[in-house]
């Protein structure tokens, strides 16, 4: 990725997180935000964002954000996607840079109601829900 | 929602896949006509005797997360190719976008296994085409999909 903001770290580096990214994480003057930029191998027939890389991008963006409000609350503790809704609300053109933004809706001792909203500039590509279960370290 | 040409949306495919990878037994390669199925492909497909379109792949280094279980993304790709098949199929082949797609994990599928989709149109309007599908390893079941399809150019 060219142009990558100071403080800015790729996350899920392996598998298909590394395959199909790179997504980076940090955090500009409205907070936490993951960018991602579009290229060639993540597009459609049509010339746009793939819709399966959208998801796979709302995917990355809610499970490290669950992630890290798991272990936030027990160190060791991770989070598992029970269920996801994607919104494909507008398109994706090749060389434009999505920024993610999650939000934790509501946090029982068992799951994390999430949100994430996937944009370029002012534009919303997709709107995102996630339920994940919250797994405790093993003992 | 933008929306592209429908004489533009398939592109000049088939495209080569990523990787030359066996076809699951009884399985054929699917030709594939987006960029992004071609870079996690390849897909496969067989039509049962009743008729049903059963869709595969097989889980390869690069579709898992550190644990060596599916991540997620590669799920819905295959969800978003294979409910969207049944989408144009049930429209005569007239090019749909997806609106919205809601899957619920069931289990986890690892590293080697072929995951296979079974989906279909359950309902369609001018406009919209409700699909569902499940996906299964084996006799168990992984993953549950609906989906909503809007054909191009209709209101």
């Amino acid at each position: 990725m060219s142009d990558v903001p100071p403080g800015f770290a790729p996350v899920q580096t392996k598998g298909f997180g590394g395959f199909t990214g790179p997504v980076l994480r940090g955090h500009d003057a409205r907070g936490e935000v993951f960018i991602f930029d579009i290229a060639a191998q993540h597009l459609n027939g049509g010339d746009r964002l793939h819709g399966g890389m959208m998801m796979t991008l709302a995917s990355v963006v809610l499970g490290e954000a669950a992630k890290s409000a798991a272990e936030k609350g027990e160190a060791g503790a991770d989070a598992r996607v029970l269920s996801l809704n994607c919104d494909f609300v507008s398109a994706g053109e090749r060389g434009e840079r999505v920024e993610g933004r999650a939000t934790i809706t509501r946090a029982t001792r068992s799951v994390f109601f999430m949100a994430c909203e996937l944009r370029v500039g002012s534009r919303i590509l997709m709107s995102a829900t996630g339920v994940y279960a919250i797994k405790r370290a093993e003992a | 929602m933008t929306e592209t040409s429908p004489k533009n949306l398939r592109g000049p495919g088939p495209l080569k896949p990523f990787i030359d990878a066996a076809a699951p037994e009884g399985f054929t390669p699917v030709e594939l006509f987006d960029p992004f199925e071609a870079f996690v492909g390849p897909f496969f497909e067989r039509i049962e005797e009743d008729g049903t379109r059963v869709a595969a792949f097989r889980i390869d280094e690069r579709h898992v997360r550190e644990d060596g279980t599916v991540h997620e993304g590669m799920m819905l790709t295959f969800a978003d190719a294979f409910l969207g098949g049944a989408a144009w199929r049930a429209k005569g082949d007239r090019p749909c976008v997806t609106l919205s797609l809601q899957a619920s994990v069931l289990a986890d599928a690892k590293l080697g296994d072929v995951v296979t989709c079974r989906a279909k149109a359950d309902h369609q309007t001018r406009a919209i085409v409700f699909v569902s599908a499940s996906f299964w390893v084996g006799d168990d079941k992984v993953m549950t999909a609906t989906s909503l399809f809007k054909v191009l150019g209709e209101r």
